[in-house]
This record gives C-alpha cells, sequence and structure tokens, in this order.
C-alpha cells in the first residue's frame, strides 16, 4: 500500500516535468469531469480523449495491471452509456446513469492523481513548485504531505494487523468503536512520529533562511511540448468557437 | 589535534513538563577528534546530552537551561540551530522517523540542499560519499523498500554529506540486527580517520569496542563514572551489569550455531507439542519460507533468530494467521487450526506496541477481549503485572514497560495460547531488559512463547528452545 503513493524510480516510463502533469491534470479536472465547454460538439470530444490520457501515461510507465483495470472500467462504461443506456427506461437506468455519469467524470481525474503521485518524487514537485515562484510557506508543508501518507498507509497496516488479533472486526462485537479504535492508535503514532521527523529536520538545516539549492534537473522536452499543446487544446477551441460566435 | 570542541560547564536541564531534572551540574570536555560512548540506564539523561549538543536543547525541545554549553565555539545557547547543524550531524533511534524525502538521493542531500550549496558542489558530495559507502545498489530507491540498516546507512550517508566536525548519535542501533551494526561499526571507523568528533548514546556496547576512546557513565542525570574505553572493555560481564550496562561477553552467539530447532540446555519445560504443517509461503514467486514440519513443546519459551531477510518475520506472521493466502497449519491437543483460525489462539506483541492500545483505560483495554466479562479475574491479572494502580489511566499514557504489560495482560485474558513477541527488549537498559526477561519466564506454563529477537542476553535468560532460520529454512531438528 505504501508503494502507491510513493515514486518507483526505475520503472517510471515516459518522463514528463511535473508541471505539465500539472497542466494536464487540470485540464482533465475543468473538460473531462467539469464539463466546462460541454456546448461545443470538439470539445466533448477532446475531453473524452483526454479521459484515456492516464492510461496511456500509466502503460508508458509499465504499470499494465493498473492501465488495464483503469482501460477495461472505462471502456465497458462509456460502452454502457452509449449502447445501453438510450435502450433502457424506468428505475434502473436513472440508476445506471447517475454510476456511470459519475464514475466516467471522476476517474480520468483520480487515475491521473495516482500516476502523478506514483511517478513524480518529493524533489520534482518542490523544484517545479519553485519554478513557478510558489512560496515556500506553501511547498515545504506539501512535500512534508508526501512523506506522510505513506507513513500513515504503514502505521495502518500494523494497527489493522493488531486489530485482527484483537478479533476487533466488522459485525464482531466492538463494531461500533472500529472507528475510535483505529484512530487512537493512529494519532498517537502519527503524533510521535511527527515530532521526531520534525527534529530530525532541523538537525538538518531545515530551518535556515536560506533559500534552498535543489539538485533536481527538471525541465521540458518535446513530450512536454505534447501535453502542454494537450492539455490547452480545448480551452483553444472554447475560445475560438467564442470569437466566431461574436464575429 | 587536541582542542576542545564540545564543552558543558556545570549545566543543568530539566524539561517542561517535567518534575525531576534531566541533567545536573554536568561539567564535560571533548576533545576533537574522540569518540565518546554516553551510557547508562534508560532515563539517566544521555539524549539529553546528545540533544544539547545538537541544539535540539534549547531550540526544540523547551524546559529550564543552566550552565553553559560550547559546541565548536558556538554558544548553543544563542545560535540557531541551522549554524549548529552545519558543525553537528545527528543520527537518531528511529529509523521511520527521521527521513524527510521518499527516495534515497534526494534523502542524502537534503541537508546540503538546506545549506544552500551550489548544485555542483552537492553532485560532487553525493557522488563521493556514494562511492565511499559504497551505497550504488541503494541509489535510487524509495526510503519506504529499505531494511532498518540500509536505513541507517542512508542516514549517515546524509550526514557525511553535510561534512560536519561532530556526529552524535542517539542509540543507533537499537532498530538495527548485528551484521546491520557492524555496518554502522566501519561507518563510525571510517569517521574516526577523518578526524571527526563522535558522541553516541547507546546500551549495547560490544561493537563499539576498539572505537570507544572514552566511556561516560550517567546515573540520574549526573556523570557518575568516566573511563577509557579499553578499561571498559576489559571488565567482565558480571561486573558490567553490576553498573546497569549490558554485555554480552561470553555468551552464545546462537546466529553462529547450524540452522534447526533446538533445547537450549537440552531439557525443555516439556509438555505437548504445538505440530505446525506446511509452513510454506512466498512473495512474487520467490520462497520466504519453507518448513515442511516443526514441534514446539507447549509452555516453551522458543527464540526465533536468523539475520536479516532470512524469514524469521514471515514466519510468526503466518503462525498469527496474520499472512494472507497461507495454507499451512497447526495441530494442538489434537484439534488442527488453519490460518484464520490461528488468530483466535496466537497473539503478537509488537515492536511499537503503540499499535496495538485501543481502549480508554487499562482495565477496558484488557477486558475487551474476553470472551465472558469477568472484571475479577483481570484485576488479578493487573495486580500480578504491577498495573493494579494503573487500572483507570489512559493506556496511551503508560511508560513503554507497562503497555508491553498491558498486551500482554489482554492477550492472557483473551485466552491466547501462544505470545509471539517481536524484539520486546530493542532500546532497553539491563534492568528493563531483566524485567522482561522474568516476566517472559513467569507466563502460565499453558501459554507457547516465541520471541523474534536479537538479544543474546534476553535469549539467555528466559529462552527454552532456539529456532534458528536461514533463507526460509531449518535443515536439522534436534529435540
Amino acid at each position: 500500500m505504501a508503494q502507491l503513493l510513493s515514486a518507483d524510480l526505475k520503472s517510471r516510463g515516459l518522463v514528463l516535468d511535473p508541471r505539465s502533469k500539472l497542466a494536464l491534470m487540470l485540464s482533465i479536472v475543468f473538460f473531462s469531469m467539469g464539463g466546462v465547454g460541454s456546448d461545443i460538439k470538439a470539445v466533448v470530444l477532446i475531453s473524452k480523449l483526454l479521459g484515456l490520457i492516464p492510461i496511456i501515461l500509466l502503460l508508458t510507465a509499465k504499470q499494465w495491471k493498473k492501465a488495464l483495470a483503469y482501460g477495461g472500467a472505462y471502456a465497458v462504461l462509456t460502452l454502457v452509456s452509449l449502447e445501453l443506456l438510450p435502450v433502457m427506461n424506468g428505475g434502473i437506468k436513472i440508476f445506471l446513469t447517475i454510476c456511470c455519469v459519475g464514475v466516467l467524470r471522476f476517474m480520468p481525474g483520480l487515475i491521473m492523481g495516482a500516476y502523478i503521485l506514483s511517478s513524480t518524487t518529493v524533489s520534482e514537485f518542490i523544484a517545479a513548485f519553485h519554478r513557478m515562484h510558489i512560496p515556500q510557506q506553501i511547498t515545504i508543508p506539501l512535500s512534508v504531505m508526501f512523506r506522510f501518507f505513506p507513513t500513515v498507509m504503514e502505521e495502518m497496516q500494523a494497527i489493522n494487523a493488531a486489530m485482527k488479533m484483537r478479533d476487533i472486526r466488522l459485525f464482531g462485537k466492538n463494531a461500533g468503536k472500529l472507528i475510535e479504535y483505529r484512530l487512537i492508535p493512529l494519532l498517537v503514532c502519527s503524533v510521535n512520529i511527527g515530532q521526531e521527523l520534525s527534529a530530525a529536520a532541523l538537525t538538518r538545516g531545515l530551518s535556515a533562511p536560506k533559500k534552498r539549492t535543489n539538485i533536481c534537473r527538471i525541465g521540458f522536452h518535446l513530450q512536454d511540448i505534447a501535453a502542454f499543446v494537450t492539455a490547452l487544446s480545448p480551452a483553444a477551441v472554447i475560445i475560438c468557437n467564442r470569437f466566431e460566435v461574436i464575429a | 589535534m587536541s582542542s576542545t570542541v564540545i564543552s558543558f560547564q556545570n549545566v543543568s536541564f530539566r524539561y517542561t513538563n517535567s518534575e525531576s531534572s534531566s541533567l545536573s551540574n554536568i561539567d564535560l570536555d571533548i576533545k576533537k577528534g574522540e569518540c565518546v560512548l554516553l551510557c547508562g540506564a534508560s532515563g539517566c539523561g544521555k539524549t539529553t546530552v546528545t540533544r544539547l549538543i545538537n541544539g535540539l536543547i534549547p531550540h526544540y525541545y523547551e524546559g529550564e537551561l543552566s550552565g553553559s554549553v560550547d559546541v565548536c565555539r558556538m554558544d548553543i545557547k544563542c545560535t540557531p540551530i541551522e549554524t549548529v547543524s552545519e558543525q553537528v550531524g545527528s543520527i537518531f533511534q528511529n529509523p521511520r522517523s527521521q527521513f524527510f524525502c521518499v527516495d534515497t538521493e534526494s534523502e542524502i542531500v537534503f541537508g546540503c540542499e538546506n545549506m544552500s550549496l551550489p548544485e555542483e558542489e552537492i553532485r560532487r558530495r553525493l557522488e563521493g560519499t556514494i562511492e565511499r559507502f559504497s551505497l550504488q545498489d541503494l541509489q535510487g530507491r524509495s526510503i519506504f523498500e529499505l531494511s532498518g540498516g540500509e536505513k541507517q546507512k542512508i542516514a549517515c550517508a546524509g550526514v557525511h554529506c553535510m561534512c560536519p566536525d561532530i556526529i552524535v548519535m542517539d542509540e543507533p542501533t537499537s532498530n538495527l540486527d548485528l551484521d546491520a551494526i557492524y555496518g554502522l561499526r566501519n561507518i563510525i571507523a571510517e569517521w574516526k580517520a577523518d578526524g571527526k568528533t563522535i558522541v553516541i548514546a547507546e546500551h549495547r556496547l560490544e561493537w563499539l569496542k576498539g572505537l570507544c576512546d572514552r566511556a561516560i557513565l550517567l546515573k540520574s542525570g549526573g556523570i557518575s563514572l568516566e573511563i577509557t574505553g579499553e578499561v571498559l572493555f576489559s571488565r567482565s560481564k558480571a561486573e558490567m551489569n553490576a553498573i546497569g550496562l549490558r554485555s554480552s561477553i561470553g555468551l552464545p552467539d546462537h546466529l553462529d550455531t547450524p540452522c534447526g530447532f533446538f533445547a537450549k540446555d537440552g531439557k525443555g519445560r516439556g509438555g505437548k507439542a504445538l505440530h505446525l504443517e506446511n509452513f510454506r509461503y512466498s512473495y512474487h514467486s520467490k520462497t520466504a519460507l519453507d518448513i515442511k514440519s516443526l514441534d514446539i513443546p507447549a509452555g516453551s519459551v522458543t527464540a526465533v533468530v536468523g539475520h536479516n531477510g532470512a524469514g524469521k518475520s514471515t514466519f510468526v506472521k503466518c503462525l498469527c494467521g496474520l499472512q494472507k493466502r497461507f495454507k499451512g497449519t497447526v495441530t494442538i491437543d489434537g484439534k488442527k487450526y488453519r490460518s484464520r483460525q490461528m488468530l483466535k489462539i496466537c497473539y503478537m506483541v509488537m515492536q511499537d506496541v503503540n499499535h496495538q492500545l485501543f481502549a480508554e483505560t487499562v482495565l477496558d483495554e484488557v477486558m475487551l477481549g474476553m470472551e465472558t466479562e469477568d472484571e475479577a479475574q483481570a484485576l488479578d491479572l493487573l495486580k500480578k503485572l504491577d498495573l493494579y494502580e494503573m487500572r483507570d489511566r489512559h493506556p496511551m499514557s503508560l511508560s513503554g514497560g507497562q503497555k508491553q504489560r498491558a498486551a500482554i495482560a489482554s492477550a492472557i485474558l483473551a485466552g491466547k495460547r501462544i505470545l509471539i513477541f517481536d524484539e520486546p527488549t530493542s532500546g532497553l537498559d539491563y534492568n528493563s531488559m531483566v524485567q522482561t526477561a522474568e516476566l517472559i519466564g513467569s507466563l502460565y506454563k499453558d501459554i507457547t512463547v516465541l520471541i523474534v529477537t536479537h538479544d543474546m542476553e534476553l535469549i539467555e535468560r528466559c529462552c527454552t528452545h532456539i529456532l534458528h532460520i536461514e533463507d526460509g529454512r531449518i535443515h536439522e531438528v534436534v529435540l
């Protein structure tokens, strides 16, 4: 589980600049999920294609299983919504429509998020944020969060194991307290780790007021240009369209 | 060469929220290039000394500080911690919580980046460090997939990169096995050769033989003994134990014996046996455990030993029923238990016991798993384990040893037949180790105990049998 949220450097395939990933993410959120410009046919088509980008990226990173699972689910749902829904009626139709539309809308964003987390190192993030002139007050807490997620996952696993041995489980006699039992050890452990982590970071000069160096090399390549063109295309279409309307 | 780099003059310190002072009237001079060992029982103040050297006191941990501490001619009280951090590198006890980055390379250069060194310089230092400590195979890895020993190596590399003159270590080996400890020893030897000043607070001492120039024994906040390393390591086990220090001099190293299952002294506690069958498990088609069958006498206390990655933790996880897809069985009193059913009769006391205390009071905690809630029986046991006075306290507010006892009490009351301890004495001083050993020895006869441990002193004191696993296998079964 901890691996889910931390980057595996050896097999990440196509290396995109974190800023390109962010641009793609924003585009997916606006157009695939938010449905901006859905009155224009071309934009709808592009936003469908945008939904495929995370799957392509997962494929380049050789994450076959994830890519296949997401791709399969995406294809099935698209088929259902295009072919099956129009010929159905009644309560089932409403239910299925809600499911399909909901999942189809949110999935690309979620997959993209998973891809970004599994393919970007913390240093790359900090370097990218730095280039975008985002202040350290924002980047340092964010980088701590990256470090913290996998840690909390590890703690959760240990707590789950402990709960199993104590026979605290769903439908058991203490089911009502499941959340409380999980949260208390998690909080105590997280606070301890957080304190020790801060101490360790201080002894390595994190509090220095000087500007940090970052040895991580990021920069734009051919693939980044492609990513930006893709990310900006729906916006471009919308703008062109509006001008035509006005003109 | 022999100039003083660390100087404590009449230093006293009391943590905020603490009633008694941690250090009182300490005078201490450490010369450049010296390797100094700080030892003594838990709570004697040795960690506090390390925190005064690296500036965490008074800049992070708050309290009342009097006297003066000079490190590299800086007054620690009025020097900001980031300035101190350029001269003093620190290694801590818990490998889980001293990493700021997620991948190894960023972690090694983290300190240098904070020092705002130019990029070329950092790259040069990174390459030098990797070369010097042969870290090539750890390059570009995620911190989360490293073993404890590998993590500690990365921590050392991070400190080395910053080129500090002084290095302080606070119980750096308490989560390491012997191989990893000797890896750490080599790193310290390199630093010594560089003329760096090294201060180590430790319980385990043997590995420092030949490295440590001077040993300082602290006792309730004061210096009670100051001797050279040579004199310290010429002392016998009994002499060390008498001043509250741990020593495994003269004890058998069970990792040197062949793999297998043995009675330690030829006479077990006897009784019927737990029959383990088909203990096989593999991760990603790599065999981690392969034991066809094994009989462990009921009521015995077995030490599970082996090198890192030998399959010890897979073995106990399988035994507990925590390992998914595990097909082996355990037969007790003619009844066969499968993996899921093992959860009902097994309990593991984890290394970080904070993971397994859930309830609001100690009494609730220990009664949580009881088949029929019997308060009298619970209170009886709490009395036996010296927890009766604490019964209405929150389990998280107890001391480490008390938490461990509360976890044991909850397992006994839940009717568990098999108790497993994962490194119960890591980071414990001599007296606490003796207490834990006595507690384990005094458990009811119908409870079978397995202890995963590297602690030869603990094994000597309370184990009846040794299970030595290597490569997931035991070759020889001698009963």
